[in-house]
């Protein structure tokens, strides 16, 4: 781990602690977010880690955006650091353009929007879905094709439609409907064909840092738990079958901590392909694994509301399905793998 | 409990390379891959393994060795493992008997056995477990008593796997009663022709020979061929087993599965659900290497991850396992002994062998319970 990578997980940790308790995450759920924090995120530069300083970010690597992203999945909160800087951000300095006042988020599927040429402007419509934060957002980011060109559309939010939706943890995830929405060409930039593959691919890994942050706290909890919690006379992580469960999910824990990093330290301008979908499948599958067995080491206390497990578990139920799931991503990556041969995979699982 | 992401260096994936060029030239013609540890014995390629210096390699230099670290091991290791090249002769001196004598051993027997080692020539098997003692080694029966210049061994020993063709194995034995039954234990080092030794095949599940059950009575064990202190062996064989569990070794087992699906599949095309299993897989492996891999670099950087790779052989072995029915899963095959496939030849040794693999070297459950207490610890 980089001195980086450290010292900002560090610096989190108290911050967090004192805006994102258990408490806290409760109260933000009834909004969709946790404004106060994005206010202090925003405030302590974290809100912008990986953005270039040019285009007024607070610079840094994607390993750095990952270790943001491994805090505020243990501590669930909902903010949208991932969709602001990791995604918004970086579309944004492909056009070197500057982030702008308010929120960013973006459009995970442009499946459904069309986009028509009107003078020197374009004219938008269609339903973008699970758009996250996209009520507390300034603009949305979409990248669409133009004239076989890939372009990345900025989208005002005022013009725009916007339902109540959340996710299983009460997150916002908009369905927005564009009827005729004028883009100024100043708000297009052409961008690389590959990058609406590598904002998935963003996307992905961001999730999967997230998730790996929320498993290893839950492996906190549960190893706590099961120490204190006694029955029959004793504690019941000394009963064998308890333990199994504890020692099931510290496994899933450390594999999802493991593929985010080396998937992070990979990362350089490019995501790789292999890394981010192995890293999304790996973390997905152990967010499956890794829930059912804190939950059933934990017994009925870890089904409430107020108690934190519950709150980790429902955001790794939503975020493993964000991004695309661990089934989309292993069909993919298994199809990749195959057109390469089977004398290419070894090598390149060796890779690292 | 800690795994921490490390890179190869440019001189570690140089070695890679000139691994995978050994592999293209050396490995026989017709060489059919197996599965893992169990991929086969031959003498020829293990002196050719040594001619390159990679038998042995982590041991120091002015003991004969080659003062490799233990990543550049994994990484030869983990190489030969994918092609499923026949390791089985020279493998547990290589990992296991190498390292501790080079820890525990005298002045003469590192002269004597460890360039026979390093040499490829010179082959062990394990002596720990018993007919009475597997999980709960330290209750084992077999003892020696003290007689001129040496000791008397009795007892038996089990699932002495390849004994019928090694040289030596290092019996672990009582040497002195105790009220701790973890004190009194020691390590002899027995060639396995001496006098009093028979082995006897225990045959495989699949019929194939590999275990056997080695009887001693009185056989004679000369005073140098004590392994350590007497009365350490207990500390000594629990060390031991940290190198033994964390390897590649420990989740390449049914590697050539995913391969072979590939390579005899992929022509026509994969079906989604292949493709699935071929992806999950794929990821999977990248990972565990992966934490496989820092326990390499942690013991190289002086640590002792015990606990880290007790975790890691849960892991790598459970996968080693499911990987068997996530194959099994996407292909409609009837089994047979016999079949021309190289896909399905290793399926169905898969299937008859998979038991094993979080069996040998600590079950499931004891590595769970040494993980536990490490949470527990924290």
């Amino acid at each position: 781990m980089s001195e980086n990578v450290q010292e900002i997980r560090s610096a989190l940790r108290p911050i967090l602690a004192d805006h994102s308790s258990p408490d806290e995450v409760v109260a933000a759920e009834s909004a969709g977010w946790n404004s106060t924090l994005w206010s202090v995120l925003c405030e302590g530069g974290f809100a912008t880690i990986s953005v270039p300083e040019q285009y007024d970010g607070s610079g840094g690597s994607i390993a750095d955006a990952c270790a943001v992203l491994h805090e505020l999945g243990r501590s669930a909160s909902s903010v949208p650091f991932a969709e602001h800087a990791l995604l918004a951000g970086w579309l944004l300095a492909i056009g070197k353009r500057s982030l702008p006042d308010g929120v960013l988020t973006v459009i995970d599927d442009p499946t459904e929007l069309q986009v028509a040429r009107t003078g020197d402007a374009f004219t938008v419509t269609g339903t973008a879905r699970h758009v996250p934060w996209a009520s507390v957002s300034a603009a949305i980011l979409a990248i669409l094709d133009i004239d076989d060109q890939s372009t990345a559309v900025l989208l005002p939010t005022e013009e725009l439609q916007l339902d109540e939706q959340v996710n299983l943890a009460q997150e916002q995830r908009r369905t927005v409907v564009l009827h005729n929405v004028v883009v100024p060409a100043k708000n297009t930039w052409p961008v690389p064909a590959d990058t609406a593959e590598q904002l998935r691919l963003r996307g992905a890994l961001s999730r999967a840092a997230l998730m790996a942050g929320a498993l290893e706290r839950a492996t906190e909890l549960t190893v706590r738990y099961t120490a204190e919690r006694e029955q029959f006379g004793r504690p019941i992580g000394r009963f064998q079958a308890v333990e199994r469960h504890v020692v099931r999910l510290a496994e899933a824990a450390q594999q999802a901590v493991m593929a985010v990093a080396v998937a992070g330290i990979n990362a350089h301008e490019e995501i790789d392909f292999f890394d981010a979908a192995s890293a999304k499948i790996v973390v997905g599958e152990c967010a499956s694994t890794g829930t059912a067995a804190a939950h059933q080491a934990h017994g009925a206390i870890g089904m409430t509301k107020e108690y934190e497990l519950g709150q980790l578990s429902r955001r790794l139920w939503s975020w493993r399905d964000e991004y695309g799931d661990e089934r989309e991503w292993a069909r993919k990556l298994g199809a990749r793998v195959s057109d390469a041969g089977a004398e290419a995979l070894w090598p390149r699982i060796a890779t690292g | 409990m800690k795994f921490v992401p490390t890179p190869l260096s440019p001189a570690e994936l140089e070695l890679q390379r000139d691994v995978r060029r050994f592999i293209a030239e050396e490995l026989p013609a017709d060489h059919q891959p197996g599965l893992g540890m169990g991929s086969g014995f031959d003498p020829a390629f293990s002196k050719k393994l040594a001619a390159r210096g990679w038998v042995g390699m982590a041991v120091p230099k002015e003991f004969g060795g080659h003062a490799r670290t233990a990543v550049d091991r994994f990484i030869v290791t983990e190489e030969l493992l994918a092609v499923g090249a026949p390791l089985g002769a020279h493998f547990v001196a290589d990992r296991q008997t190498a390292p501790a004598i080079v820890k525990f051993g005298s002045d003469w027997q590192r002269e004597f056995f460890i360039p026979k080692i390093v040499a490829g020539e010179c082959w062990f098997s394990l002596g720990m477990s018993e007919p009475d003692s597997g999980s709960d080694l330290s209750s084992v029966r077999s003892a020696a008593r003290q007689v001129e210049g040496g000791w008397l061994l009795n007892g038996t020993k089990i699932w002495t796997s390849g004994a019928h063709r090694t040289h030596y194995f290092a019996v672990l034995c009582r040497t002195s009663p105790a009220e701790d039954k973890h004190q009194g234990l020691s390590q002899l080092i027995v060639d396995l022709r001496s006098d009093g030794v028979e082995i006897r095949p225990i045959p495989f599940l699949n019929g194939a020979h590999g275990f056997n059950e080695v009887h001693m009575s009185d056989v004679f064990v000369p005073d140098e061929m004590m392994l350590g202190e007497e009365g350490s062996g207990w500390r000594q064989v629990t060390s031991e087993l940290a190198y033994e569990r964390s390897g590649p070794d420990r989740f390449l087992s049914t590697f050539g599965l995913v391969k072979y699906l590939i390579a005899e599949r992929a022509a026509d095309g994969l079906t989604v659900e292949q493709q699935r299993a071929v992806g999950q897989l794929a990821a999977r492996y990248w990972t565990i290497r992966q934490m496989s891999l820092s326990i390499a670099r942690a013991i190289d950087d002086g640590g002792a991850p015990a606990v880290e790779a007790s975790l890691v052989k849960d892991i790598g072995t459970r996968f080693e396992q499911r990987v068997i029915d996530v194959v099994r899963d996407v292909v409609e095959v009837q089994l047979r002994a016999d079949s021309s496939s190289t896909f399905e030849r290793l399926l169905a040794e898969a299937v008859l062998t998979g038991p094993s693999f979080t069996l040998r070297g600590g079950t499931t459950e004891v590595l769970r319970s040494i993980v536990a207490k490490g949470l527990r610890n924290v």
